[in-house]
């Protein structure tokens, strides 16, 4: 990245200002532009204009070309308001194929709804358009202003936004009064950023970019964010809900959140800490009383979305959530800490980016606008413990594949600190299986398979703990590629440590298992745990190999075979070892048992593109070695 | 003497008061705040210890309105219940800024024991209720039960106050969790005269009809109503299963129908819906259905240039059809009749199903070709009733026109779906004709078109190991349909082809030809130029090839013990697969796969496979089909059966040997 010092603003600015009929014909989008393409975004121009702390306007001009039904959603535009953000002067037009006019768009042809089916409540109404068009392609042009009173949160530039969407030109101009302090931060940004200043000595930076050539899905591909072409904006001196602030890193950004946001939310009524003192009494350990009040927030309170306040950032006071007996995740979390400090013992709230996928804060740029959700630590002298309050089951101490592996933010009296949650390895992430089968000649399997899951693994089954034993077999009867699988006895026990693991017991029944043909009887050496699925080759990679999460499974099934049979198979025996991974499979026969050992492990971390074939390569090896099939031959 | 009689007249008043009344609010019994389990139902989460409705109609001074009253209360076992139960939502309807469904007097709290044994009572905050708009036609009330935990009653009652008294409310008994009892009382003004129908599996504990004396009071004229009450006791849970058709089809309920009523300005009675006739009076009168099939000159103009040059009906009626299919884009909501005229859909490019099939009607009766509507009842809408005329059961319109004396139905809100061939959602049952030439009549909906796909491979081994030859497959009806719209989700058929290609690593596509992917009618014919790599058997010595080379069933789709309900497939489907193998002179066969013969009862499904060997050539064929679109609970093992020896004829191998 080049920074260049560009002072002649009037030029800077040309783009937005001229007012040049667009030629939107498909015919004028440069030919290298349409693999993969399922639109085309023609133009793509937002210019910000942040005035003062509480007066920031955006403008938008925005083209996109839909060349077929998949890139219709790229055509849609929906559009979040509320009482602090508001959208103003929206016009669009749609053009046909040759880039000539079809039909007017007025802010009048916009729906304005605000259901949301995942929250009680949201205080943001959502506009939406979709455009209509019968034939493709066609174009569709928008041009809106949005306002907004605040700068805790400032918008992004997605240079590039989806998959299957090349980009012919987009840009994001900024225009900041310089007491603000505007800081950004750029991902994978190639181009030039233009700086200078206004006449009224503002100041103003330019990305831009041309000639996007569109991505298509790439299976274990990284974050977009860390590919993708992206701007993030923040001001050291903003104002959010009427009160000002001001940080430049996370440890202000944290004293701001735990003072302005936090402080005196977490009183909670005599009652309730009378109940506290009761509960803990007689415990000496602060973990142990941690682990107490915990079993009491999960059997008292349950997660409910609402979002209220701008972005909702503040959570509800202690007593509410003591009332209600349900909350937000600040909310259950503010609770969490009320309890514990009752209990005389210190926790932080922490923003957290919550998501399989793992999305750390970035250590060099502050801004409240890249967590999502709010977890607590306890700092306890000599381990960290983490708790993960919105739900009603998660063993105490365990995080889950929802927050785990990153980087998040304490919020504390002494200031925000960075830290990083607990990493589920690999050899962590366990599933270790171990079956005692018996092949009768009629091809009928009976036996007992005993599985643990540990660590991220524990998640496979945890949602089954609670259901009904009738709902347990249904899913259980779906989960092993067993044909024909009677359920003779299945149960399901959990130690909920905080390296949680379930033990699953299942006693199982299978007819014409094995097909008996010619006194030849032929049998799925494996139908515990087979990859059905490999990845597709992707010829001309774009992305490195990201793999989020390592796991391990083992199995180890011993198959007591009918009297008077035999092996009469080619031998099994595959090994396969990677920097990715590793693959063990094969049988062996001890007196009249066939013993069948599976391992494969894959570990986390990213990897070169030019690995990508290996990568598959070692599926398709596994994949074959997993359905293997052994032929059992009477002796003669 | 006189005395007695006052206490009979005093008895009985009292009686019908205490008939069908409500059960009180916030009292709720020990032993249910102490009850762990449900006992008919020990799996459940959850329970309705008891359920009120109530239905009815008064004069708000300006219009009729309809009252509709709810009360719950629920036993909630654990957690799992919260979410489900506690999380309240209210749907109301909408038509415009002036016409809507408002919700009122919202009432809720949640009683559960102290851990003294107290009872402890929390109630909802009403500020705590937030009405969202959902889309133009539908709004949602929310709300969330406050202090739930194990164990706990929750109790709420609301009112949802309706200017649309055409719809009378239904009630629908079952639920996905078990219901100790439930009760409906829909007391209904003798102006109005509503047809009332119970359906489902489930028997009433309590049907009662009396007559309550002028309840009703419009424009100082008093009026008599009739007070129903249907009540069902320890009601199961619906569970639902794979492939099935709509749970409303299997859920008791009782549902409402106006037929009549009395026109308070002029006294005259004015049916709504006594008998056909009636209704197909008043839909051809209709603006937004009869007026719309009508605008014959409109539609003239339109088609003009369509139909140009074409001689005979099919061709004037698949170009037509294709017409329609491509200048008015569905919108996703379904309609019996048009929204604003089918002139303004064909202008904007946008309409519901009733605009888009009224004016595929309203062009092909343009054509001359003899075309009615068709009103039906999509799957998820569930079955229509047969026993007396309704037309709220229906809430789909498709065309059905008649050529060379064939009848061919049509939905035009599908740009892919070929001439004759219906949605999967319109596939339910029969259907009504509406005839502007005759009275209407029922019709059975079924598609005439089965689910079909045959592919042939056609390899020879190499002297590499490798196997080369060509892969054709055709795609017909549903088959080619779904086909067409996996080919579509790609921008071009190169990058489904190299989809394909990446997708499998041991086969190359060396060349393609797709044709007939626009000709819907046509059967889609995919032929691909292919190179297997090797893949099992070691060395050259013995060698071994799976006919299922593009993927095999490996996993029985049914897994229940019992089933409760129909498996629902929604039409006949034949496959087919012809599998040739030439193999090089100084090999022999080994092993050839068995042959396969097994039938479903009563020819209703069969699977054939064969093998031949002659002078190096290899064929395996295999063959299965399935003849119903439903099989019945009874037939379910039958089913489970059928596929578990479909999954090991699937396990088929040829191996060779070298001499």
């Amino acid at each position: 990245m080049i920074r260049k010092l560009f002072i002649c603003f009037v030029l800077l600015f040309s783009s937005y200002i001229s007012r040049a009929q667009e030629n939107y014909s498909v015919s004028a989008i440069p030919k290298e532009l349409m693999p993969y393409a399922s639109a085309i975004v023609r133009k793509d121009e937002t210019v910000v204009f942040i005035r003062e702390k509480n007066n920031v306007i955006y403008r938008y001009k925005f083209a996109v070309t839909v060349l077929n039904k998949n890139g219709a959603d790229e055509g849609e535009l929906v559009l979040w308001h509320n009482k602090s953000r508001t959208i103003k002067n929206i016009k669009g037009m749609i053009y046909d194929e040759f880039g000539k006019p079809v039909s007017k768009i007025s802010e009048r042809d916009f729906r304005d709804d605000n259901y949301t089916p995942n929250s009680l409540f949201e205080d943001v109404k959502y506009k939406h358009f979709t455009p209509v068009s019968v034939s493709y392609p066609y174009t569709v042009e928008y041009e809106y202003e949005l306002f907004s009173n605040q700068t805790f949160n400032l918008e992004h530039w997605y240079g590039v936004g989806s998959e299957a969407t090349a980009v012919e030109n987009s840009s994001f101009i900024v225009s900041c009064k310089p007491s603000l302090q505007l800081r950004y931060k750029e991902m994978n940004y190639k181009g030039t950023l233009i700086t200078g200043k206004d006449d009224a000595g503002n100041d103003l930076y330019k990305w831009s970019i041309s000639n996007f050539k569109a991505i298509r899905h790439e299976p274990y591909s990284p974050d977009k964010i860390n590919y993708l072409p992206n701007v993030r904006l923040a001001v050291n001196n903003f104002t959010y809900e009427g009160v000002d602030g001001s940080y430049s890193n996370w440890n202000e950004l944290g004293k701001w959140i735990n003072d302005k946001l936090l402080t005196g939310r977490d009183e909670l009524s005599a009652a309730t800490v009378a109940k506290v003192k009761e509960l803990t009494d007689g415990i000496n350990d602060p973990k142990e009383k941690a682990r107490k009040l915990y079993e009491y927030l999960q059997n008292k309170t349950r997660y409910i979305s609402i979002q209220v306040g701008i972005g909702g950032y503040r959570p509800f006071k202690a007593t509410e959530v003591d009332e209600l007996s349900y909350g937000d995740c600040k909310g259950l979390v503010n609770y969490m800490h009320a309890l514990l400090k009752a209990a005389g013992i210190q926790s932080w709230y922490c923003i957290v980016n919550g998501n399989t996928h793992k999305r750390p804060l970035q250590a060099d740029f502050a801004s409240p606008d890249q967590a999502n959700h709010v977890i607590l630590c306890l700092p306890f002298k000599s381990d960290t413990t983490w708790l993960e309050c919105t739900s009603q089951h998660i063993p105490f101490g365990f995080l889950g594949d929802f927050t785990d592996d990153r980087t998040v933010l304490a919020c504390t009296a002494e200031g925000g600190k960075l830290l990083k949650t607990p990493k589920y390895t690999a050899d962590d992430n366990r599933e270790i299986q171990k079956g005692e089968f018996t092949l009768a000649e009629n091809g009928e399997l009976t036996g007992t398979l005993e599985t643990t899951f540990k660590g991220t693994q524990y998640e496979n089954r945890d949602y089954l703990l609670l259901e009904s034993y009738e709902d347990q077999q249904k899913y259980i009867r779906k989960a092993y590629p067993i044909n024909n699988l009677e359920i003779a006895g299945l149960s399901l026990k959990a130690t909920k440590e905080i390296k949680p693991s379930i033990n699953e017991t299942l006693q199982l029944k299978s007819y014409e298992y094995g097909t008996p043909e010619n006194g030849r009887i032929s049998f799925a050496l494996n139908s515990v745990n087979r990859l059905s699925e490999t990845p597709k080759e992707i010829r001309n990679r774009y992305t490195p190999i990201y793999i989020n999460r390592g796991y391990t499974d083992e199995a180890t099934i011993s198959f007591t075979l009918p009297a008077g049979y035999h092996a009469d198979s080619e031998p099994l025996n595959t090994t396969l070892t990677d920097n990715f991974g590793s693959y063990h499979a094969d049988f062996s026969v001890v007196g009249n048992k066939l013993i069948y050992h599976r391992k494969l492990q894959l570990k986390d971390g990213s990897y070169s593109k030019e690995d990508y074939d290996k990568l598959v390569a070692f599926f398709e090896a596994v994949r074959n070695a997993d359905y293997f099939d052994v032929v059992l031959a009477k002796n003669k | 003497m006189k005395r007695i009689s006052y206490l009979t007249i005093l008895f009985s008043l009292l009686l019908s008061a205490t008939y069908a009344s409500d059960f009180p609010f916030a009292a709720v019994a020990n032993d249910a705040l102490q009850q762990k389990k449900y006992l008919p139902d020990t799996g459940a989460h959850a329970v309705v210890l008891d359920e009120f409705g109530k239905t009815f109609i008064s004069d708000d001074g300006n219009h009729m309105v309809m009252y509709y009253e709810y009360h719950v209360k629920i036993k909630l076992f654990d957690s799992q219940a919260f979410d489900a139960e506690g999380n309240i939502e209210i749907p109301l309807y909408k038509e415009d800024g002036e016409r809507f469904e408002t919700v009122r007097d919202i009432k809720a709290v949640t009683m559960f024991l102290d851990e003294n044994g107290g009872l402890q009572t929390l109630e909802l905050d009403p500020r705590k209720v937030f009405q969202t708009s959902v889309n133009k036609y539908h709004d949602v009330a929310k709300f969330a039960m406050p202090g739930l935990r194990k164990g706990c009653v929750i109790e709420y009652k609301y009112t949802v106050v309706s200017p649309f008294i055409f719809n009378f409310h239904d009630w629908i008994f079952q639920s996905d969790i078990p219901k100790v009892h439930s009760e409906y009382n829909a007391r209904i003004p003798a102006i109005y005269n509503y047809n009332a129908i119970l359906r489902g599996p489930l028997k009433l504990s309590t049907n009662k009809a009396e007559l309550d004396r002028e309840c009703l009071s419009v424009n100082g004229i008093k009026c008599d109503c009739s007070n129903m009450t249907y009540g069902i006791d320890n009601i199961p849970a619906f569970k639902r299963e794979d492939y099935m058709t709509a749970s409303k089809n299997f859920l008791s309920g009782i549902y409402f129908e106006l037929s009549e009523y009395t026109n308070l300005s002029n006294g005259v009675r004015v049916k709504v819906t006594k008998d056909w006739q009636d209704i197909d009076r008043s839909l051809k009168g209709s603006e937004f259905f009869g007026s719309q099939i009508k605008r014959k000159e409109l539609m003239r103009e339109r088609i003009k240039d369509v139909i140009a040059g074409k001689t005979n009906n099919l061709d004037k009626a698949k170009a037509v059809y294709a017409f329609i299919q491509k200048n008015i884009k569905w919108n996703g909501f379904y309609s019996k009749y048009s929204e604003d005229g089918i002139k303004k859909a064909l202008d904007t490019h946008s309409g519901l199903v009733g605009d888009i099939n009224l004016a595929l009607i309203a062009a092909l009766k343009a054509a001359d070709i003899p075309t009615d509507a068709v009103l039906l009842s999509t799957r998820e809408h569930g079955l229509v009733n047969k026993l007396y005329p309704t037309e709220s059961d229906f809430d789909y319109v498709i065309a059905k026109t008649t050529i060379d004396n064939k009848d061919y139905l049509l939905d035009a809100t599908d740009p892919l779906l070929g001439f004759g061939m219906l949605p999967m959602r319109c596939i339910n049952d029969q259907g009504r004709v509406i005839s502007f030439e005759k009275p209407s009549y029922w019709m059975d909906i079924k598609s005439p078109q089965r689910r079909n796909k045959t592919t042939t491979l056609e390899l020879s081994l190499m002297p590499n190991g490798k196997l080369k030859g060509t892969y054709t497959c055709y795609s017909l009806g549903y088959e080619g349909y779904e086909k067409r719209k996996e080919i579509k989700k790609f921008n071009t058929l190169d990058e489904y082809i190299e989809n394909l290609d990446e997708k499998s690593t041991k086969i190359k596509i060396l060349k393609s030809s797709v044709s007939n992917l626009d000709t819907l009618d046509a059967p889609l014919a995919e032929i691909y130029e292919i190179e297997i790599e090797p893949t099992r058997g070691t060395g050259m010595q013995r060698l071994s090839f799976s006919p299922f080379t593009f993927g095999q069933l490996t996993v029985n789709p049914f897994t229940l013990n019992e089933r409760s309900y129909p498996v629902d497939m929604g039409m006949p489907a034949d496959n087919k697969l012809v599998y040739t193998l030439t193999i090089p002179n100084d090999y022999v066969l080994e092993t050839s796969p068995e042959p396969v013969a097994v039938a479903l009862p009563l020819s209703c499904g069969r699977l054939v496979s064969a093998f031949t060997f002659d002078s190096g050539r290899c064929t395996y064929s295999q063959l299965y089909s399935f003849e119903k679109p439903v099989y019945s609970p009874e037939e379910y093992p039958y089913l489970k059966e059928f596929y578990n020896k479909l999954l090991q004829s699937e396990k088929a191998e040829i191996v060779i040997k070298k001499k």
